[in-house]
């Protein structure tokens, strides 16, 4: 794979979002497969933010320690992010008669860096233009260095400013002056992008919140409660915005609690509901879980995770939340836990989450992270016709419902623990949703005889729950020798190492985990036991899935790859720290 | 198992009856309300299969098996986000949640606040007998300042908080007071408050024989008065009367529907996306066809 990166940094409010969203447009449009990545800190103004987009003409779902591009709103910029810089790569910036540290000279020099000082100010004054032009100025002077044409820009603003005339022409003089700029002062400096491939052109870019909204609306969910906690408010952001359209109703809740019992009464009333939130904001949810896990009420729960404990990290990433996702919640009951990977996943994966939901009437935590809620995906337009609307026992035929007794509701004999389910309004015989033990009917029961069989009726259902989840997906070596197990966001970046010439021809498999409770350990097993090495690649510091491995089948990984302290995997880190592997 | 009848003529009490014995202590207000309750919604004419009725956690919440109706016992001081959410999935059943003076003034005061603004179109009955009953009487932030309660041997140190004074400072749009020792009176109330078009507070004061030793049965007796009772036509639709009223309790305390405010509309009317909507959430649960939003990221 041929990636090519570019990094724009600058203060938050800068602009590096909106030069960084034109640039991923305008590389897809062109032919390439993009992967968008952000850092910024927990601020509104000021601090140092990026947006990082690694391309190629092949799949790629990861980004690099190391760019070949670097475009500085400001000098912290060059000072903080020139050693980002390849060999040979290029730094754009726009602090006028910026003089470099001996040591930066030195770096320049070492690595044969490439500076390019745009007068961005100068430039807009001549053309009268507003200093937010400044975007698409410095753009044009990326894309001319990507050798790419003025058009395919000019294409891109007259979507956005087609209808404002004065603003359009504004914006193609600023297109014109940075493609001049280019060709006049440093004509020589530029990347080669590979061969385009047209495949990418027609396909979405969209980032995991995004992919995960369309899945949400998708599935027919008609309730949205929430509390603004990033990493989960893109999504909550990008309900609302819909809702309009949608005719959803969405609702920012006065707290994380309100949110979930929100969701959970919406539930019970026979709607699709769903509340998402992160961190701290699960933890006030938990209770809430727990009520759902007795009375057996579908619920929806998505958790983004970000660094912890308290406040933590809360603009960065972590896998953290694993062990929290499967115990959360007081006493005992069964719960399924799925964690996308990336933008497929997060389509694909919450009509299933409300269908598991309803089939067992459990509740659903879906685990993201902010790594995926906030990348950029280049991703396949979804395939609706594939997606099933599956609610399990609820009765809703008329002369069904007159039938009903009210101990169908809570029969410790159903089948798999699943009774029967019907909504308040149906024309049938009454019950309780208990959240006390109770009986078949709900009505509130101490008895010993009575308590155990209710605990038993709800647990059978996880044996069933998960003889209806699929084994762990496997690709790569069926006989491997290497064999690397992974969960959530980590997907995209295993894959790209593993597609890494060192690696090819060796007998390396890739495990990944959607589903991770009830923990299907069947495949892991068979696969853990023939190989040399099994390696958990994690986003936490505990090593968590490799405990809940340990606990479900007696055997662990060899070897760990953790990391804990914000990031993401980048895929050049994570092939080094895989690389001792492939020694004899 | 008893046949739900569902003929035009409407319910009658039995239909709420169920064969749970109640738990509750001789004497206990909750008696008077339960029956109210029942009663109210016969009058209704609302058969058990056409109301939810949801209840916290307290001396209150054991009624949750001892009527039927659709009905969902969930967690101490979260009833009324449990009633809003599924008000708003299914906006044409009549919504009722049941809550203590624990529940909605100490544990979930917040959701009390936010459901007021929201006006949501739930009803509260708020079992208001000024301590927490099933915990064995610890005080409430509604119980007398300086008793001494489970807990509190030595009196309680913090000030009383003054419920109404309270809800009028939201800019409620439905308040009454009853009293649990009388029984026509709350079915009135009752009616009244889950056909009103917004958020409904009810504000039931109880006797709890086992705990409340300072506004027993006998006080309350004493002490409550009716508004609609009164010579002069007490005007519902005044709000600075009706907080007045509400407030004033140092001789009498008035009790009745204090206040009406029948023009505001309801969270769900205010929602934007759900106007000349005339399905429900609950019907609308579908696979839905997203490709104009997908287009959109091309």
């Amino acid at each position: 794979m041929v990636r090519t990166s570019l990094k724009v940094v600058g203060a938050q409010g800068q602009g590096v979002n909106s030069v960084g969203e034109m640039c991923a447009k305008g590389l897809k449009r062109a032919g390439y497969c993009v992967f968008g990545y952000r850092e910024y800190m927990s601020l509104i103004r000021g601090g140092h933010s990026s947006y990082q987009l690694d391309s190629a003409n092949t799949l790629i779902r990861s980004s690099e320690t190391h760019v070949d591009v670097v475009v500085c709103f400001n000098h912290h910029g060059i000072r903080t992010n020139l050693p980002d810089l390849k060999e040979g790569g290029i730094l754009i910036h726009q602090t006028a008669q910026w003089k470099f540290s001996p040591e930066e000279e030195k770096l320049i020099s070492a690595k044969h860096l490439k500076i390019i000082e745009l007068p961005t100010l100068d430039i807009l004054r001549t053309l009268n233009a507003k200093p937010i032009l400044g975007n698409v100025l410095i753009t044009a002077v990326v894309w001319s260095i990507f050798r790419r044409k003025p058009e395919e820009l000019k294409a891109l603003v007259t979507e956005q400013f087609g209808h404002k005339a004065d603003l359009l022409a504004q914006n193609f003089s600023c297109i014109e002056e940075g493609f001049a700029f280019h060709g006049k002062h440093a004509a020589n400096i530029c990347v080669t992008l590979p061969e385009p491939d047209d495949q990418w052109r027609k396909q979405l870019l969209l980032t995991g919140s995004h992919a995960m909204g369309l899945g949400i609306v998708h599935a027919g969910c008609r309730l949205y409660a929430g509390y603004p906690m990033t990493p989960s408010s893109p999504l909550l952001t990008y309900i609302a915005d819909l809702q309009n359209e949608t005719g959803m109703t969405v609702k920012q809740a006065e707290d994380e609690i309100t949110a979930a019992q929100m969701m959970v009464g919406a539930m019970h009333m026979g709607t699709r509901a769903i509340t998402a939130t992160s961190d701290g904001g699960f933890d006030l949810m938990t209770e809430t879980l727990s009520l759902a896990g007795i009375t057996e009420t579908p619920a929806v729960f998505v958790l983004a995770q970000r660094p912890g404990p308290g406040t933590g990290l809360p603009t960065w990433t972590a896998q953290g939340d694993l062990l929290l996702a499967v115990h959360a919640g007081h006493g005992e009951f069964p719960r399924l836990v799925l964690a996308p990977a990336d933008s497929s996943d997060s389509f694909d994966l919450m009509p299933e989450a409300f269908n598991k939901a309803e089939e067992f009437q459990i509740p659903v935590i879906v685990l993201t992270d902010k790594h995926l809620a906030e990348a950029l995906f280049t991703q396949k337009p979804y395939d609706q016709k594939r997606s099933q609307l599956r609610r399990g026992s609820l009765v809703t035929d008329p002369k069904k419902l007159k039938s009903l007794k009210a101990s169908d509701r809570y029969d410790p004999s159903a089948p798999d623990g699943i009774s029967l389910r019907w909504l308040p309004g149906s024309e049938a015989v009454t019950y309780c949703a208990q959240g006390d033990e109770h009986d078949s009917e709900g009505n509130v029961s101490e008895a010993s005889a009575n308590a155990a069989a209710q605990m038993q009726k709800r647990m059978k259902k996880l044996e069933a729950l998960k003889a209806s989840l699929p084994e762990p997906d496997i690709t790569g070596s069926e006989h491997p020798e290497i064999l690397i197990v992974s969960w959530g966001s980590t997907k995209g970046v295993v894959e790209d190492v593993l597609r890494d010439e060192a690696f090819r021809g060796r007998q390396i498999a890739h495990l990944h985990y959607t589903y991770l409770w009830p923990l299907k350990t069947e495949r892991f097993v068979a696969l853990a036991r023939a190989a040399k090495h099994t390696v958990c690649v994690e986003g936490n510091h505990t090593g968590q899935l490799s405990m809940l491995l340990k606990r479900a089948c007696g055997i662990g990984p060899t070897d760990e790859v953790l990391k804990a302290d914000g990031r993401p995997f980048f895929s050049d880190e994570l092939k080094e720290k895989l690389m001792p592997l492939l020694r004899p | 198992m008893k046949k739900i009848p569902l003929s035009a003529s409407g319910p009658v009490m039995k239909d709420y009856t169920c064969s749970v014995t109640p738990t509750w202590c001789e004497g206990c207000g909750n008696y008077g309300i339960w029956t109210a309750l029942k009663t109210a919604l016969v009058e209704l004419k609302l058969q058990p299969h056409q109301v939810l009725l949801c209840y916290d956690v307290g001396c209150h919440g054991n009624m949750s098996d001892k009527m039927l109706g659709y009905r969902i016992h969930g967690l101490h001081g979260r009833v009324i986000p449990l009633a809003a959410g599924a008000k708003l999935a299914n906006p044409r059943l009549p919504v009722i949640a049941v809550g203590g003076d624990g529940a909605s003034f100490s544990e979930g005061v917040g959701h009390l606040v936010h459901a007021i603004r929201s006006n949501y179109p739930i009803t509260l009955l708020m079992h208001n007998n000024a301590n927490y009953g099933l915990t064995t009487g610890q005080a409430s932030a509604l119980t007398k300042k300086g008793e001494r309660m489970n807990s509190s041997p030595n009196g309680i140190p913090e000030e009383t908080l003054n419920s109404m004074d309270f809800v009028f400072s939201l800019k409620p749009t439905f308040v009454a007071r009853a009293f649990s020792g009388n029984v026509p009176q709350m079915v009135q109330i009752m009616k009244a408050a889950i056909l009103h078009r917004g958020f409904a507070y009810v504000d039931i004061l109880q006797a709890c024989p086992s705990y409340n030793h300072f506004a027993t049965q006998e006080w309350l007796e004493e002490h409550c008065y009716s508004v609609q009772d009164g010579k002069k036509k007490y005007d519902t639709s005044d709000f600075d009367l009706a907080r007045k009223t509400a407030v004033d309790t140092g001789k009498k305390i008035a009790t009745g529907i204090l206040y009406q405010g029948k023009d505001v509309p309801d969270f769900i009317e205010r929602l934007q996306p759900r106007k000349n909507v005339k399905t429900t959430p609950v019907e609308e649960v579908a696979i839905t066809d997203i490709s104009r939003w997908m287009e959109r990221f091309i």
